[in-house]
C-alpha cells in the first residue's frame, strides 16, 4: 500500500508514552485517537449484587465507585459483553480498597490496589458480588482505556539569524516536541517550554511538519499503551475489512 | 455494519452506514478523496437535521466512468492496508 | 416488615392493628431495617 509510516518513541512509561508518527494524514491520526478513546473496550464492573452493606453510603453510590475502578483487561480472552465475576468482603473498622477485590480470572485484577472504596467503622460491613463486563468507551466512560489521548504536530525549529541587538527578549513558549535542524527530537519541557532558553539571542522560525504527529497516550492501567494503540488501529482496520466485504459481494 | 443504499447511479452513490461515526467515516472519506476516480466524496451524520437520523450517509461521485461501489471497495481496502502498515510500523518501534 | 425500636433496640414486627409502637417498651420511634435479601444494582 502507498502508506509509509515511521514510528519513533520519545518518552515511555508504564502507563504513558509519547511517540512520533510520520506519514499520517490528519484524518487517520484523528481516527486512531478517537478509536483509542471510544472504541477499544475494557472491563468494568457493571452489575453489583449487595449481600451486605451496612456502610454509611447507599448501594448505588458504592456501585458507581466500583464501576470507575480500572481492571486489567486481557483482550485476547474476552469478547464484548462477556463478564468476569468480582467479589469483595470487608468488615470494619477498616477501609475497603480496590486491592481487596477478588476476581474469577487471575488475569483480571484492579489496575491500582490503593483506590479507597469506602471507610468502614466498627460493626460495618461491605460484602458483594459483581459482574465486570467488557464494553467500549462509547457506551460508558468507565470503559475508556485511554484517559488522556491526543496529538500535536511535530514542529520544526530553524535558526534564521541573530536577534536584533535592541529587540526585547520575549519568551517564545512552545509545547509538544520539536525537531531541530540536525533532526534531533526534543520534548519542549526539556527547555522549560521556552525556545529562548534553548536558542538564546537567536531568531528562530517554527513550522509544522506535514504528516508528522506526536501522540501522547496515557491509559488507566487496564491496557498497556502499546496494546491500546494497536487495538485502536485494528478496530479501524476491521471496520474497513467489513465494509470491503459488504460492498464487493 | 449495516449498509443501506439510498441512491445509486452510474457515477453517484448515497449510502447509509449504520453504527459508524466520525472515527471511521472521516478516515474513509479522507482516503476516498485521494483516489483518482473520485471527483467528490463526503459524509453527513445528521442529514438536513433529519430528526433522529444519526447514522452517517456517505456520498460519492466518481469521474472517468468508475463504478462508485468499486471505488468504495478500493478505498476500504486502502484503509485496511494503512491500518496494517501502521500497526507494523508501531510494533517495530515498540 | 421488620423494624427496630430506637430505644430498646429490639426487633419489632408491625401488624395492621397494633399501631406504631414497640410492644416491649412502648416507644413510638421505630427504625426500618434493611431487607436481608440480595439487592442487585446496575452501575450506570
Amino acid at each position: 500500500m502507498s502508506a509509509e509510516f515511521d514510528v519513533e518513541f520519545i518518552e515511555r512509561d508504564d502507563r504513558s508514552a509519547r511517540f512520533l508518527v510520520r506519514g499520517l494524514t490528519p484524518a487517520f491520526a484523528n481516527g486512531i485517537r478517537r478509536a483509542m478513546i471510544a472504541d477499544v473496550p475494557t472491563l468494568s464492573i457493571d452489575t453489583v449484587r449487595f449481600i451486605e452493606n451496612s456502610s454509611v453510603m447507599f448501594d448505588e453510590m458504592i456501585a458507581l465507585r466500583l464501576g470507575l475502578i480500572p481492571l486489567t483487561t486481557p483482550l485476547a480472552d474476552y469478547e464484548i459483553g462477556e463478564t468476569v465475576t468480582v467479589a469483595l468482603d470487608v468488615e470494619g473498622p477498616a477501609t475497603a480498597y480496590s486491592g481487596d477485590l477478588t476476581t474469577s480470572d487471575g488475569l483480571v485484577e484492579p489496575a491500582d490496589k490503593n483506590i479507597p472504596i469506602i471507610k468502614l467503622n466498627q460493626g460495618q460491613r461491605l460484602e458483594f458480588e459483581a459482574d465486570a463486563v467488557l464494553d467500549r468507551g462509547k457506551e460508558h466512560a468507565k470503559h475508556q482505556g485511554g484517559v488522556s489521548v491526543g496529538y500535536r504536530h511535530l514542529q520544526r525549529v530553524e535558526v534564521i539569524g541573530d536577534r536584533g541587538e535592541f529587540d526585547e527578549e520575549e519568551p517564545h513558549i512552545l509545547r509538544g516536541v520539536i525537531e531541530t535542524e540536525d533532526g534531533e527530537l526534543v520534548a519542549t519541557d526539556e527547555f522549560d517550554n521556552d525556545l529562548t532558553n534553548r536558542y538564546p539571542g537567536k531568531e528562530v522560525s517554527v513550522t509544522d511538519v506535514p504528516g508528522a504527529f506526536v501522540f501522547h497516550v496515557e491509559t488507566d492501567g487496564s491496557l498497556s499503551v502499546e496494546e491500546l494503540v494497536d487495538r485502536a488501529a485494528e478496530s479501524i482496520g476491521d471496520r474497513a475489512a467489513e465494509l470491503k466485504d459488504a460492498v464487493s459481494v | 455494519m449495516e449498509l443501506r443504499v439510498i441512491d445509486k447511479t452510474d457515477d453517484e452513490l448515497r449510502l447509509e452506514i449504520a453504527g459508524e461515526d466520525h472515527t471511521f467515516m472521516n478516515v474513509l472519506k479522507g482516503v476516498l478523496l485521494e483516489l483518482e476516480a473520485v471527483s467528490a466524496a463526503t459524509y453527513d451524520v445528521n442529514p438536513e437535521q433529519s430528526g433522529g437520523q444519526t447514522d452517517p450517509v456517505l456520498s460519492i461521485k466518481t469521474a472517468g466512468g468508475a463504478d462508485p461501489l468499486d471505488v468504495l471497495a478500493d478505498a476500504a481496502d486502502r484503509v485496511e492496508g494503512q491500518t496494517d502498515a501502521f500497526r507494523d510500523a508501531f510494533a517495530a518501534a515498540a | 416488615m421488620s423494624y427496630k425500636c430506637s430505644r430498646c433496640k429490639r426487633d419489632v414486627e408491625l401488624d395492621e392493628y397494633g399501631g406504631v409502637r414497640c410492644p416491649y417498651c412502648g416507644h413510638r420511634v421505630l427504625l426500618k431495617e434493611r431487607a436481608r435479601d440480595i439487592k442487585e444494582v446496575d452501575v450506570k
